[in-house]
Protein backbone atom coordinates (compact mmCIF):
# COMPACT_ATOMS: atom_id res chain seq x y z
CA UNK A 1 0.00 0.00 0.00
CA UNK A 2 2.71 2.29 0.83
CA UNK A 3 3.94 2.34 -3.25
CA UNK A 4 1.13 4.00 -3.64
CA UNK A 5 0.83 7.79 -4.97
CA UNK A 6 0.92 10.31 -2.38
CA UNK A 7 -1.92 12.26 -1.90
CA UNK A 8 -2.56 15.97 -0.50
CA UNK A 9 -4.02 15.88 2.81
CA UNK A 10 -7.57 17.44 2.26
CA UNK A 11 -7.25 19.21 5.43
CA UNK A 12 -8.05 18.18 9.19
CA UNK A 13 -7.70 22.25 9.43
CA UNK A 14 -9.79 24.65 7.92
CA UNK A 15 -10.16 28.79 7.69
CA UNK A 16 -12.55 28.58 10.86
CA UNK A 17 -9.69 27.64 13.58
CA UNK A 18 -8.40 30.85 13.14
CA UNK A 19 -11.50 32.88 12.24
CA UNK A 20 -13.29 31.51 15.48
CA UNK A 21 -12.44 33.79 17.94
CA UNK A 22 -15.12 36.39 16.02
CA UNK A 23 -18.40 34.85 16.57
CA UNK A 24 -21.48 36.19 14.69
CA UNK A 25 -20.43 39.47 13.53
CA UNK A 26 -22.55 39.66 11.11
CA UNK A 27 -25.61 38.17 12.39
CA UNK A 28 -28.28 37.28 9.50
CA UNK A 29 -26.24 38.47 6.87
CA UNK A 30 -23.11 36.79 7.88
CA UNK A 31 -25.49 33.41 8.03
CA UNK A 32 -26.15 34.19 4.60
CA UNK A 33 -22.90 34.78 3.13
CA UNK A 34 -21.62 31.88 5.21
CA UNK A 35 -24.48 29.86 3.34
CA UNK A 36 -23.88 31.24 0.12
CA UNK A 37 -20.05 30.85 0.16
CA UNK A 38 -20.14 27.84 1.95
CA UNK A 39 -17.65 28.73 4.63
CA UNK A 40 -17.82 31.89 6.64
CA UNK A 41 -16.68 33.69 10.10
CA UNK A 42 -20.34 33.40 11.73
CA UNK A 43 -20.72 29.47 10.47
CA UNK A 44 -17.02 28.36 12.89
CA UNK A 45 -17.43 26.35 15.75
CA UNK A 46 -16.07 27.80 19.27
CA UNK A 47 -12.72 26.38 19.80
CA UNK A 48 -12.15 25.07 23.85
CA UNK A 49 -9.06 27.01 25.22
CA UNK A 50 -5.58 25.61 25.42
CA UNK A 51 -6.72 25.73 29.55
CA UNK A 52 -8.63 22.28 28.55
CA UNK A 53 -7.33 19.21 27.31
CA UNK A 54 -9.58 17.22 27.20
CA UNK A 55 -12.35 19.47 25.87
CA UNK A 56 -9.45 20.39 23.09
CA UNK A 57 -8.47 17.00 21.85
CA UNK A 58 -12.69 16.18 22.13
CA UNK A 59 -13.37 19.19 19.32
CA UNK A 60 -10.80 18.02 17.55
CA UNK A 61 -12.22 14.22 17.53
CA UNK A 62 -15.40 15.70 16.72
CA UNK A 63 -13.69 17.59 13.42
CA UNK A 64 -16.53 19.59 12.65
CA UNK A 65 -14.92 23.20 12.80
CA UNK A 66 -18.13 24.43 10.67
CA UNK A 67 -20.67 23.15 12.95
CA UNK A 68 -23.14 25.84 13.36
CA UNK A 69 -23.40 26.26 9.33
CA UNK A 70 -23.51 22.12 9.08
CA UNK A 71 -26.23 22.34 11.56
CA UNK A 72 -27.99 24.82 9.49
CA UNK A 73 -28.15 23.00 6.36
CA UNK A 74 -28.94 19.53 8.55
CA UNK A 75 -32.04 21.39 9.67
CA UNK A 76 -33.06 22.42 5.77
CA UNK A 77 -32.55 19.10 5.04
CA UNK A 78 -34.91 17.26 8.01
CA UNK A 79 -37.00 20.00 6.11
CA UNK A 80 -36.65 18.16 2.67
CA UNK A 81 -37.11 14.69 3.89
CA UNK A 82 -40.12 14.92 5.63
CA UNK A 83 -41.83 16.81 3.28
CA UNK A 84 -41.14 15.15 0.46
CA UNK A 85 -38.19 12.32 0.33
CA UNK A 86 -39.74 10.31 3.50
CA UNK A 87 -43.09 10.69 1.76
CA UNK A 88 -42.23 9.71 -1.51
CA UNK A 89 -39.75 6.60 0.03
CA UNK A 90 -43.17 5.48 2.15
CA UNK A 91 -45.72 5.87 -1.15
CA UNK A 92 -43.00 3.49 -3.44
CA UNK A 93 -43.30 1.16 -0.27
CA UNK A 94 -47.06 1.46 -0.15
CA UNK A 95 -47.71 0.65 -3.88
CA UNK A 96 -44.89 -1.50 -5.11
CA UNK A 97 -44.58 -4.69 -3.79
CA UNK A 98 -41.74 -6.28 -2.27
CA UNK A 99 -40.16 -8.62 -5.33
CA UNK A 100 -40.46 -5.53 -7.69
CA UNK A 101 -38.60 -3.53 -5.06
CA UNK A 102 -35.81 -6.38 -4.42
CA UNK A 103 -35.73 -5.90 -8.60
CA UNK A 104 -35.58 -2.65 -9.26
CA UNK A 105 -32.49 -2.67 -6.20
CA UNK A 106 -30.87 -4.93 -8.18
CA UNK A 107 -31.01 -3.47 -11.05
CA UNK A 108 -29.77 0.08 -9.65
CA UNK A 109 -27.17 -1.83 -7.90
CA UNK A 110 -25.87 -3.54 -11.12
CA UNK A 111 -25.41 -0.02 -12.58
CA UNK A 112 -22.66 0.73 -9.65
CA UNK A 113 -21.17 -2.20 -10.40
CA UNK A 114 -18.07 -0.65 -13.34
CA UNK A 115 -17.85 2.27 -10.65
CA UNK A 116 -16.97 -0.57 -8.04
CA UNK A 117 -14.86 -2.51 -10.74
CA UNK A 118 -12.39 0.78 -11.30
CA UNK A 119 -11.78 0.87 -7.60
CA UNK A 120 -11.38 -2.58 -6.43
CA UNK A 121 -8.44 -2.06 -9.36
CA UNK A 122 -7.50 1.52 -7.76
CA UNK A 123 -7.27 -0.17 -4.31
CA UNK A 124 -5.12 -3.21 -5.58
CA UNK A 125 -7.07 -5.54 -5.21
CA UNK A 126 -7.63 -7.95 -8.26
CA UNK A 127 -9.56 -10.72 -6.74
CA UNK A 128 -12.32 -8.44 -5.86
CA UNK A 129 -12.24 -6.65 -9.32
CA UNK A 130 -12.63 -10.11 -10.70
CA UNK A 131 -15.76 -10.58 -8.55
CA UNK A 132 -17.34 -7.34 -9.47
CA UNK A 133 -16.39 -8.22 -13.21
CA UNK A 134 -17.67 -11.57 -12.93
CA UNK A 135 -20.79 -10.25 -11.16
CA UNK A 136 -21.49 -7.69 -13.54
CA UNK A 137 -21.43 -9.69 -16.54
CA UNK A 138 -23.32 -12.46 -15.03
CA UNK A 139 -26.28 -10.29 -13.36
CA UNK A 140 -26.41 -8.10 -17.34
CA UNK A 141 -26.92 -11.50 -19.10
CA UNK A 142 -28.23 -13.84 -17.00
CA UNK A 143 -29.72 -11.85 -14.59
CA UNK A 144 -31.58 -9.70 -17.30
CA UNK A 145 -29.84 -6.53 -17.29
CA UNK A 146 -29.59 -6.91 -13.48
CA UNK A 147 -32.71 -7.32 -12.42
CA UNK A 148 -31.60 -10.65 -10.98
CA UNK A 149 -28.45 -11.26 -8.68
CA UNK A 150 -27.78 -14.38 -9.65
CA UNK A 151 -24.35 -13.96 -8.75
CA UNK A 152 -24.26 -14.28 -5.56
CA UNK A 153 -26.20 -17.23 -5.84
CA UNK A 154 -23.19 -18.53 -8.00
CA UNK A 155 -20.47 -17.36 -5.36
CA UNK A 156 -19.94 -13.55 -6.41
CA UNK A 157 -21.52 -11.46 -3.24
CA UNK A 158 -21.81 -8.13 -3.79
CA UNK A 159 -19.58 -5.59 -2.30
CA UNK A 160 -19.55 -1.54 -3.00
CA UNK A 161 -16.29 0.37 -3.40
CA UNK A 162 -16.56 4.30 -4.58
CA UNK A 163 -13.22 6.63 -5.21
CA UNK A 164 -14.13 8.34 -1.55
CA UNK A 165 -13.38 4.86 -0.07
CA UNK A 166 -10.61 4.78 -2.63
CA UNK A 167 -8.66 7.89 -1.50
CA UNK A 168 -8.98 6.17 2.01
CA UNK A 169 -7.10 3.36 1.54
CA UNK A 170 -4.10 5.94 -0.48
CA UNK A 171 -4.09 7.20 3.30
CA UNK A 172 -5.94 10.41 2.63
CA UNK A 173 -7.33 12.43 6.10
CA UNK A 174 -11.41 12.26 5.75
CA UNK A 175 -11.14 16.39 6.42
CA UNK A 176 -13.63 18.05 8.67
CA UNK A 177 -17.30 16.58 8.73
CA UNK A 178 -19.49 18.61 6.12
CA UNK A 179 -23.73 18.26 6.01
CA UNK A 180 -24.04 18.87 2.44
CA UNK A 181 -27.31 20.11 1.14
CA UNK A 182 -30.06 17.69 0.13
CA UNK A 183 -26.97 14.89 -0.35
CA UNK A 184 -26.24 14.78 3.56
CA UNK A 185 -23.39 13.77 5.55
CA UNK A 186 -19.92 14.42 3.78
CA UNK A 187 -16.40 15.35 4.30
CA UNK A 188 -14.12 16.72 1.49
CA UNK A 189 -12.80 13.21 0.56
CA UNK A 190 -16.00 11.43 0.19
CA UNK A 191 -17.15 14.47 -1.65
CA UNK A 192 -14.29 15.09 -4.38
CA UNK A 193 -15.38 10.80 -4.33
CA UNK A 194 -18.49 11.49 -5.31
CA UNK A 195 -17.35 13.89 -8.20
CA UNK A 196 -14.85 11.18 -9.58
CA UNK A 197 -17.49 8.04 -8.97
CA UNK A 198 -19.88 10.22 -11.48
CA UNK A 199 -17.41 11.26 -14.07
CA UNK A 200 -15.95 7.90 -14.13
CA UNK A 201 -19.06 6.16 -14.32
CA UNK A 202 -19.88 4.97 -17.92
CA UNK A 203 -23.65 5.04 -17.20
CA UNK A 204 -23.17 8.80 -16.52
CA UNK A 205 -22.52 9.06 -20.51
CA UNK A 206 -23.97 6.06 -22.11
CA UNK A 207 -27.26 6.75 -20.28
CA UNK A 208 -29.85 9.25 -22.27
CA UNK A 209 -30.66 12.16 -20.09
CA UNK A 210 -34.27 11.17 -19.11
CA UNK A 211 -33.23 7.86 -18.48
CA UNK A 212 -30.45 9.45 -16.29
CA UNK A 213 -32.33 10.85 -14.20
CA UNK A 214 -34.88 8.65 -13.93
CA UNK A 215 -31.54 6.36 -12.36
CA UNK A 216 -31.25 9.09 -9.69
CA UNK A 217 -34.43 9.37 -8.66
CA UNK A 218 -35.43 6.01 -8.53
CA UNK A 219 -31.91 5.14 -6.32
CA UNK A 220 -32.92 8.05 -3.90
CA UNK A 221 -36.39 6.34 -3.19
CA UNK A 222 -34.58 3.11 -3.32
CA UNK A 223 -32.22 4.11 -0.77
CA UNK A 224 -34.56 6.04 1.26
CA UNK A 225 -37.31 3.34 1.33
CA UNK A 226 -34.21 0.87 3.19
CA UNK A 227 -33.60 3.26 5.34
CA UNK A 228 -37.25 4.55 7.01
CA UNK A 229 -36.44 2.17 9.86
CA UNK A 230 -33.08 3.24 10.56
CA UNK A 231 -33.78 6.98 10.39
CA UNK A 232 -36.90 6.87 12.60
CA UNK A 233 -35.18 4.99 15.37
CA UNK A 234 -32.34 8.17 15.31
CA UNK A 235 -34.92 11.05 15.17
CA UNK A 236 -36.99 9.14 18.28
CA UNK A 237 -33.92 7.52 20.46
CA UNK A 238 -31.43 10.48 19.88
CA UNK A 239 -31.39 13.35 21.83
CA UNK A 240 -29.36 15.33 19.11
CA UNK A 241 -29.93 13.15 16.08
CA UNK A 242 -27.43 15.30 14.18
CA UNK A 243 -24.31 14.70 16.65
CA UNK A 244 -25.36 11.09 16.01
CA UNK A 245 -26.26 10.91 12.61
CA UNK A 246 -22.20 12.60 12.46
CA UNK A 247 -20.98 9.83 14.51
CA UNK A 248 -22.84 6.88 12.36
CA UNK A 249 -21.39 8.26 9.35
CA UNK A 250 -18.06 8.11 10.17
CA UNK A 251 -18.22 4.46 11.42
CA UNK A 252 -20.35 3.50 8.92
CA UNK A 253 -17.34 4.88 6.07
CA UNK A 254 -14.91 3.39 8.49
CA UNK A 255 -16.56 0.37 8.54
CA UNK A 256 -17.04 0.45 4.36
CA UNK A 257 -13.23 1.71 4.25
CA UNK A 258 -11.55 -1.80 5.73
CA UNK A 259 -14.76 -3.89 3.95
CA UNK A 260 -16.30 -4.86 7.58
CA UNK A 261 -19.60 -4.49 5.88
CA UNK A 262 -21.47 -8.09 5.36
CA UNK A 263 -22.23 -8.27 1.68
CA UNK A 264 -25.74 -7.78 0.46
CA UNK A 265 -27.96 -10.06 -0.14
CA UNK A 266 -32.35 -9.13 -0.90
CA UNK B 1 -0.94 -54.19 34.67
CA UNK B 2 1.08 -53.85 37.58
CA UNK B 3 -0.29 -52.04 40.51
CA UNK B 4 2.33 -49.18 40.06
CA UNK B 5 2.03 -48.86 36.17
CA UNK B 6 -1.85 -48.88 37.01
CA UNK B 7 -1.32 -46.28 39.61
CA UNK B 8 1.02 -43.59 37.16
CA UNK B 9 -1.68 -44.13 34.83
CA UNK B 10 -4.48 -42.94 37.15
CA UNK B 11 -1.99 -39.96 37.89
CA UNK B 12 -1.59 -39.49 34.56
CA UNK B 13 -4.64 -39.20 33.55
CA UNK B 14 -6.12 -37.17 36.53
CA UNK B 15 -3.45 -34.64 35.36
CA UNK B 16 -4.77 -34.37 32.05
CA UNK B 17 -8.77 -33.94 32.78
CA UNK B 18 -7.22 -31.17 34.93
CA UNK B 19 -5.58 -29.29 32.50
CA UNK B 20 -8.63 -27.59 31.22
CA UNK B 21 -9.52 -26.31 34.66
CA UNK B 22 -6.12 -25.11 35.21
CA UNK B 23 -6.26 -22.92 31.43
CA UNK B 24 -9.60 -21.86 32.64
CA UNK B 25 -8.30 -20.51 35.39
CA UNK B 26 -5.57 -18.29 33.67
CA UNK B 27 -7.66 -17.26 30.76
CA UNK B 28 -8.69 -13.85 31.83
CA UNK B 29 -11.48 -11.85 30.40
CA UNK B 30 -14.27 -12.92 28.31
CA UNK B 31 -13.27 -16.28 26.49
CA UNK B 32 -14.71 -16.79 22.92
CA UNK B 33 -16.41 -20.01 23.13
CA UNK B 34 -18.10 -19.25 26.46
CA UNK B 35 -19.18 -16.06 24.78
CA UNK B 36 -20.98 -17.54 21.89
CA UNK B 37 -23.16 -19.59 24.22
CA UNK B 38 -23.97 -17.09 26.27
CA UNK B 39 -25.39 -14.96 22.88
CA UNK B 40 -26.79 -17.88 21.60
CA UNK B 41 -28.84 -18.76 24.83
CA UNK B 42 -29.38 -15.23 25.18
CA UNK B 43 -30.55 -15.13 21.67
CA UNK B 44 -32.98 -18.04 21.54
CA UNK B 45 -34.60 -16.48 24.08
CA UNK B 46 -35.47 -13.17 22.85
CA UNK B 47 -36.70 -14.52 19.39
CA UNK B 48 -38.80 -17.06 21.24
CA UNK B 49 -40.86 -13.88 22.68
CA UNK B 50 -40.42 -11.85 19.81
CA UNK B 51 -42.18 -14.47 17.53
CA UNK B 52 -44.53 -15.88 20.19
CA UNK B 53 -47.74 -15.15 18.85
CA UNK B 54 -50.89 -13.68 20.43
CA UNK B 55 -49.09 -11.78 23.40
CA UNK B 56 -50.08 -9.06 24.90
CA UNK B 57 -47.65 -5.68 23.75
CA UNK B 58 -47.13 -4.86 27.14
CA UNK B 59 -46.03 -7.79 28.10
CA UNK B 60 -43.92 -9.21 25.71
CA UNK B 61 -42.22 -5.85 26.53
CA UNK B 62 -41.85 -6.68 30.05
CA UNK B 63 -40.56 -10.18 29.27
CA UNK B 64 -38.09 -8.55 26.92
CA UNK B 65 -37.51 -5.89 29.09
CA UNK B 66 -36.16 -8.60 32.24
CA UNK B 67 -34.26 -10.67 29.44
CA UNK B 68 -32.22 -7.27 28.82
CA UNK B 69 -31.45 -6.75 32.68
CA UNK B 70 -29.78 -9.79 32.61
CA UNK B 71 -27.64 -9.94 29.95
CA UNK B 72 -26.47 -6.51 29.34
CA UNK B 73 -23.48 -5.12 32.13
CA UNK B 74 -26.27 -1.65 32.11
CA UNK B 75 -23.99 0.23 35.05
CA UNK B 76 -20.98 -0.30 32.68
CA UNK B 77 -22.51 1.11 29.22
CA UNK B 78 -23.42 3.79 31.50
CA UNK B 79 -20.49 4.69 32.59
CA UNK B 80 -18.71 4.43 29.02
CA UNK B 81 -21.56 6.79 27.01
CA UNK B 82 -21.18 9.49 29.48
CA UNK B 83 -17.18 9.29 29.68
CA UNK B 84 -15.01 12.37 31.24
CA UNK B 85 -18.92 13.85 31.93
CA UNK B 86 -18.62 11.32 35.04
CA UNK B 87 -16.03 13.03 36.71
CA UNK B 88 -17.53 16.55 36.97
CA UNK B 89 -20.70 15.11 37.77
CA UNK B 90 -22.32 15.58 41.36
CA UNK B 91 -23.26 12.30 43.22
CA UNK B 92 -26.76 13.55 42.74
CA UNK B 93 -26.22 13.60 39.53
CA UNK B 94 -24.03 10.61 38.96
CA UNK B 95 -27.14 8.84 41.02
CA UNK B 96 -30.06 10.30 38.77
CA UNK B 97 -27.77 9.79 35.58
CA UNK B 98 -28.01 6.07 35.96
CA UNK B 99 -31.34 5.69 37.21
CA UNK B 100 -32.75 7.42 33.97
CA UNK B 101 -29.95 6.11 31.64
CA UNK B 102 -31.04 2.34 33.41
CA UNK B 103 -34.64 3.10 32.29
CA UNK B 104 -33.82 4.59 28.58
CA UNK B 105 -31.47 1.94 27.39
CA UNK B 106 -33.63 -0.81 28.31
CA UNK B 107 -37.13 0.67 26.87
CA UNK B 108 -35.42 1.81 24.05
CA UNK B 109 -33.88 -1.58 23.53
CA UNK B 110 -37.01 -3.42 24.28
CA UNK B 111 -38.74 -1.14 21.85
CA UNK B 112 -36.37 -1.90 19.06
CA UNK B 113 -37.00 -5.75 19.69
CA UNK B 114 -40.64 -5.76 20.17
CA UNK B 115 -41.24 -4.79 16.36
CA UNK B 116 -38.81 -7.44 14.82
CA UNK B 117 -41.42 -10.04 14.28
CA UNK B 118 -40.41 -13.11 12.00
CA UNK B 119 -36.84 -12.55 12.95
CA UNK B 120 -33.88 -15.58 12.41
CA UNK B 121 -30.38 -15.61 13.26
CA UNK B 122 -27.47 -17.58 13.38
CA UNK B 123 -24.12 -17.10 14.69
CA UNK B 124 -21.40 -16.57 11.86
CA UNK B 125 -18.44 -18.30 12.32
CA UNK B 126 -15.22 -16.64 13.15
CA UNK B 127 -14.34 -14.68 16.37
CA UNK B 128 -12.66 -11.80 17.04
CA UNK B 129 -11.74 -10.86 20.25
CA UNK B 130 -9.50 -7.85 22.45
CA UNK B 131 -7.63 -7.66 25.43
CA UNK B 132 -10.93 -7.66 27.11
CA UNK B 133 -13.78 -8.65 25.48
CA UNK B 134 -15.21 -11.06 23.09
CA UNK B 135 -17.28 -10.46 19.91
CA UNK B 136 -19.12 -12.55 18.50
CA UNK B 137 -20.84 -12.07 14.95
CA UNK B 138 -24.56 -12.63 14.53
CA UNK B 139 -26.56 -12.39 11.01
CA UNK B 140 -30.16 -11.03 11.77
CA UNK B 141 -32.65 -12.15 9.10
CA UNK B 142 -36.04 -10.84 9.03
CA UNK B 143 -38.91 -10.66 6.28
CA UNK B 144 -38.51 -7.99 3.26
CA UNK B 145 -35.74 -6.55 4.35
CA UNK B 146 -31.67 -7.26 3.99
CA UNK B 147 -30.22 -9.17 6.23
CA UNK B 148 -27.74 -7.84 8.78
CA UNK B 149 -24.49 -8.44 10.20
CA UNK B 150 -24.88 -7.92 14.19
CA UNK B 151 -21.77 -7.78 16.17
CA UNK B 152 -22.32 -8.40 20.21
CA UNK B 153 -19.38 -7.53 22.28
CA UNK B 154 -18.91 -9.57 25.17
CA UNK B 155 -17.12 -8.55 28.81
CA UNK B 156 -16.81 -10.54 32.02
CA UNK B 157 -17.60 -8.28 34.81
CA UNK B 158 -15.96 -7.56 38.34
CA UNK B 159 -18.14 -10.72 39.63
CA UNK B 160 -16.94 -13.40 36.78
CA UNK B 161 -20.69 -12.61 35.19
CA UNK B 162 -20.64 -12.51 30.85
CA UNK B 163 -22.72 -9.72 30.33
CA UNK B 164 -23.33 -7.58 26.99
CA UNK B 165 -21.14 -4.03 26.99
CA UNK B 166 -22.22 -3.24 22.98
CA UNK B 167 -23.84 -4.07 19.90
CA UNK B 168 -22.51 -3.75 16.80
CA UNK B 169 -24.93 -3.09 13.88
CA UNK B 170 -22.98 -2.46 10.19
CA UNK B 171 -20.05 -1.40 11.60
CA UNK B 172 -21.78 1.28 13.71
CA UNK B 173 -21.42 0.85 17.60
CA UNK B 174 -24.31 1.48 19.67
CA UNK B 175 -22.15 2.74 22.67
CA UNK B 176 -19.82 4.75 20.41
CA UNK B 177 -23.26 6.88 19.05
CA UNK B 178 -24.55 7.46 22.27
CA UNK B 179 -21.30 8.93 23.87
CA UNK B 180 -20.92 11.23 20.75
CA UNK B 181 -24.75 11.62 21.32
CA UNK B 182 -24.50 13.10 24.71
CA UNK B 183 -20.93 14.61 24.45
CA UNK B 184 -22.94 17.02 21.85
CA UNK B 185 -26.04 17.58 24.89
CA UNK B 186 -23.36 18.15 27.40
CA UNK B 187 -21.60 20.66 25.08
CA UNK B 188 -24.30 22.63 24.20
CA UNK B 189 -25.48 23.34 27.50
CA UNK B 190 -22.31 24.80 28.36
CA UNK B 191 -20.52 21.85 30.09
CA UNK B 192 -23.42 21.26 32.23
CA UNK B 193 -24.49 17.30 32.85
CA UNK B 194 -27.80 19.05 34.38
CA UNK B 195 -28.51 19.92 30.92
CA UNK B 196 -28.04 16.02 29.99
CA UNK B 197 -30.33 15.24 32.63
CA UNK B 198 -32.85 17.45 31.51
CA UNK B 199 -33.43 15.75 28.11
CA UNK B 200 -32.91 12.25 29.66
CA UNK B 201 -36.17 13.47 31.98
CA UNK B 202 -37.61 14.57 28.49
CA UNK B 203 -37.10 11.45 26.45
CA UNK B 204 -38.25 9.01 29.46
CA UNK B 205 -41.12 10.89 29.64
CA UNK B 206 -41.75 10.77 25.54
CA UNK B 207 -41.06 6.42 25.96
CA UNK B 208 -43.89 6.57 28.65
CA UNK B 209 -45.85 8.54 26.42
CA UNK B 210 -45.33 6.11 23.63
CA UNK B 211 -45.34 2.88 25.25
CA UNK B 212 -48.83 4.23 26.86
CA UNK B 213 -50.07 4.60 22.92
CA UNK B 214 -48.47 1.53 21.98
CA UNK B 215 -50.34 -0.23 24.44
CA UNK B 216 -54.05 0.74 23.89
Amino acid sequence: MSDLPAVPDLGTESPCRAASVARRPFGRLGMALALATGLGLSACATVPPASDPEALAEFRETNDPIEPLNRTVYTFNEGVDTLLVRPAAETYRILIPPPIRSRVGNALANLREPVTLLNDLLQGRPDRAEATLSRFLINSTFGLLGLFDVATDWGYPRHSEDFGQTLATWRAEEGPYLMLPLLGPSNPRDLLGRVVDTVSDPFTWVLPDGAGTARTATGVIDTREGLIEPIDTVRREALDPYAQIRSLYRQRRNAEIENRTAPRSP
Amino acid sequence: MSHSRRRALIAGLSLFALLPTLGGARAQGADPAAATDFITRTGNELVALVNREGMPVAERRAAIAAILRRAVDIDGVGRFVIGRYWRIATAAEQREYMQLFEQIIVRNLSARFGELRGVKYTVNRGMQRTEEDAIVSTTIERPNAAAAVVEWRVSRTDNGQLRIVDVIAEGTSLRLTTRSDYAAVVQRNGGKVEGLLAALRQQLAQITEREQANAR
